[in-house]
């Protein structure tokens, strides 16, 4: 099957996706970085981790079945496996894979050891940086508002990681304190 | 359930360290577990004395006794650098060396610290007797923690039988029970005593009281006060410092003298207080702080907003945490507040005589 619409159901799809995606990084990051979150920002992070989902599986699934590309349904899951632009179509799988792994181990979060869903979840940012290279591989060099967006997108996640990393919240300060007194 | 187990029960021992869990209980489960044990000669409580005095007069007893509790490992911890683990070692005894924070003499501090983690507290589903997991995921041993003396009452309850036991004490609580005098009495040491027994009675052990006596202070920071009017009425057991909301603890009374300011052991106590905490959870390590700053500023000046702003924290630090000792802090503040005045007392302009510091000691 192969129409025009297709071809720009999927970009919307995977642009909108992508827009997502760094919504709920940067809720996660900043309620894991700073002060006890709020459960609106907890519940933000959760169903529009959830709900993204639907975007990306229309955005997978209108690319592999519009015929105007090459694309079979092992190269959206197994990485580097497609013929068409192998490399950044691998990178757009690779994120797939992640977001299916973050999104299962939250799901059976309390099934799993703590530590488990924690490793799986920190993942989170290879899955961000992996959209966003995907992003402007793919759609980048015809579409300067694609590109755009997605820059910003991947700007956003850069700076919500510098947040974390550089704040000295109160909670950090003092446990780093008090374990400083030796306890072995 | 073994024959000695029974016997405990029979004799209806409670826990020494302060929670005054029955014995027999934790014996049991530990059997079912095939349970380690740790004997606790911490004297974490502030001004505890009695840990140590079992280990200096009674160590073989309290060996013996061990023997028959498990076929496990066992070990005495103690805090390091301290009398006590130097007279374990000379004795060559497995120890376990517990840094000198106020947390880390806790049951599951002691069990974390055995299997090479840091010596604070966890948060259990279980008790941690059957067994449990550090917060990181690994196993740790089931593992029986019993309070130094309470050993060694087992070994006199195989002894002399429970009903020696039985002859001590009153029938709810039962045997004879360490009283560490700390302060105000003419010889400050530990003493044989029984749950019961007035404070004119224990500050007789201790050849009396030195000073007219303002208030009791009891139990340290998991414990509170009781004030010497009111001593004549009250009983040095758990029932008979209800009405006070507070009970004997891990067994220490100190005296603050008729005439001394009361809040300034207060808060030279929450001060010590506030610097204690493992740093793992929020109510803990901002909560007790908190308290301090609230007491500090009222007695700089009193002001409404203050008041509540106190009374408002009270409320929330109990029942949230690992080991619960925002639970103690907020009581003995409770405690404070009820014997000393609803308002903790301005300082008046005159300087005071400045309190000695607070803290164990070794």
């Amino acid at each position: 099957m192969s129409s025009t619409w297709l071809w720009f159901v999927s970009r919307a799809g995977g642009i909108v996706s992508l827009a997502l995606l760094t919504v709920v990084v940067t809720l996660g990051v900043g309620s894991a970085g700073g002060r006890r979150p709020s459960v609106m920002t907890v519940g933000l992070h959760r169903s529009l981790g959830v709900g993204l989902v639907v975007f990306v599986l229309v955005h997978v699934a209108t690319c592999v079945v519009d015929s105007y590309v090459p694309l079979g349904w092992i190269s959206v899951v197994v990485p580097f496996a497609a013929s068409y632009r192998g490399l950044w179509v691998g990178v757009g799988a690779l994120a797939f894979d992640v977001l299916a792994a973050v999104l299962i181990t939250s799901v059976l979060r309390h099934r799993l050891p703590a530590g488990l869903w924690r490793a799986v979840h920190w993942l989170s940012y290879a899955l961000a940086a992996a959209a966003v290279v995907h992003g402007v591989a793919m759609a980048g060099a015809d579409q300067p508002v694609l590109l755009a967006i997605t820059v910003g997108c991947g700007a956003t996640t850069v700076a919500a990681t510098g947040w974390r990393l550089l704040r000295r919240s109160p909670d950090r300060v003092r446990r780093s304190s008090v374990r400083a007194r030796g306890w072995t | 359930m073994t024959a000695l187990t029974e016997l405990v029960r029979e004799a209806g021992l409670a826990g020494r360290g302060g929670g005054s869990f029955s014995t027999a209980t934790k014996l049991e489960l530990a059997q079912q577990h095939r349970a380690d044990l740790i004997i606790n000669a911490c004297d974490g409580e502030v001004d505890a004395r009695k840990d140590g005095w079992v280990i200096e007069h009674h160590l073989m007893d309290v060996l013996g006794a061990a023997a028959q509790l498990t076929t496990g490992r066992v070990r005495i911890a103690a805090q390091r650098d301290s009398v006590t683990i130097a007279r374990l070692q000379a004795a060559c005894v497995d120890t376990l060396a517990v840094p000198r924070h106020y947390v880390s003499s806790e049951e599951s501090s002691l069990v974390r610290l055995a299997h090479g983690g840091p010596a604070r507290p966890l948060t259990r589903y279980r008790p941690i007797t059957a067994g449990g997991r550090s917060e990181t995921g690994r196993r740790l041993r089931p593992t029986l923690v019993l309070n130094a003396e309470t050993v060694w009452r087992i070994q006199q309850i195989r002894d002399h039988g429970a009903a020696w036991f039985r002859s001590h004490g009153t029938e709810r609580e039962p045997g004879p029970r360490l009283v560490t005098m700390v302060r105000g009495v003419a010889r400050p040491g530990v003493y044989e005593a029984a749950a019961g027994m007035t404070f004119g009675h224990l500050g007789a052990l201790a050849g009396g009281f030195t000073a007219p006596v303002g208030a009791f202070w009891l139990g340290g920071l998991g414990g509170g006060f009781v004030a010497a009017a009111d001593a004549p009425v009250a009983r040095w057991s758990r029932d008979g410092l209800r009405r006070w909301g507070i009970g004997p603890g891990a067994g220490t009374i100190d005296v603050i003298r008729a005439g001394d300011d009361p809040w300034l052991t207060v808060t030279a106590a929450l001060d010590y207080a506030a610097g204690e905490s493992a740093g793992q959870c929020g109510p803990c390590m901002f909560g007790i702080p908190a308290l301090f700053d609230d007491v500090a500023a009222l007695r700089r000046s009193p002001d409404e907003e203050a008041v509540e702003r106190l009374y408002r924290r009270l409320g929330q630090l109990p029942g949230r945490g690992a080991c619960h000792y925002p639970d103690g802090i907020a009581g003995f503040v409770r405690s404070a507040l009820r014997t000393f005045g609803e308002v903790p007392q301005a300082v008046p302009a005159r300087r005071h005589r400045h309190l000695s510091v607070i803290g164990p000691q070794s």
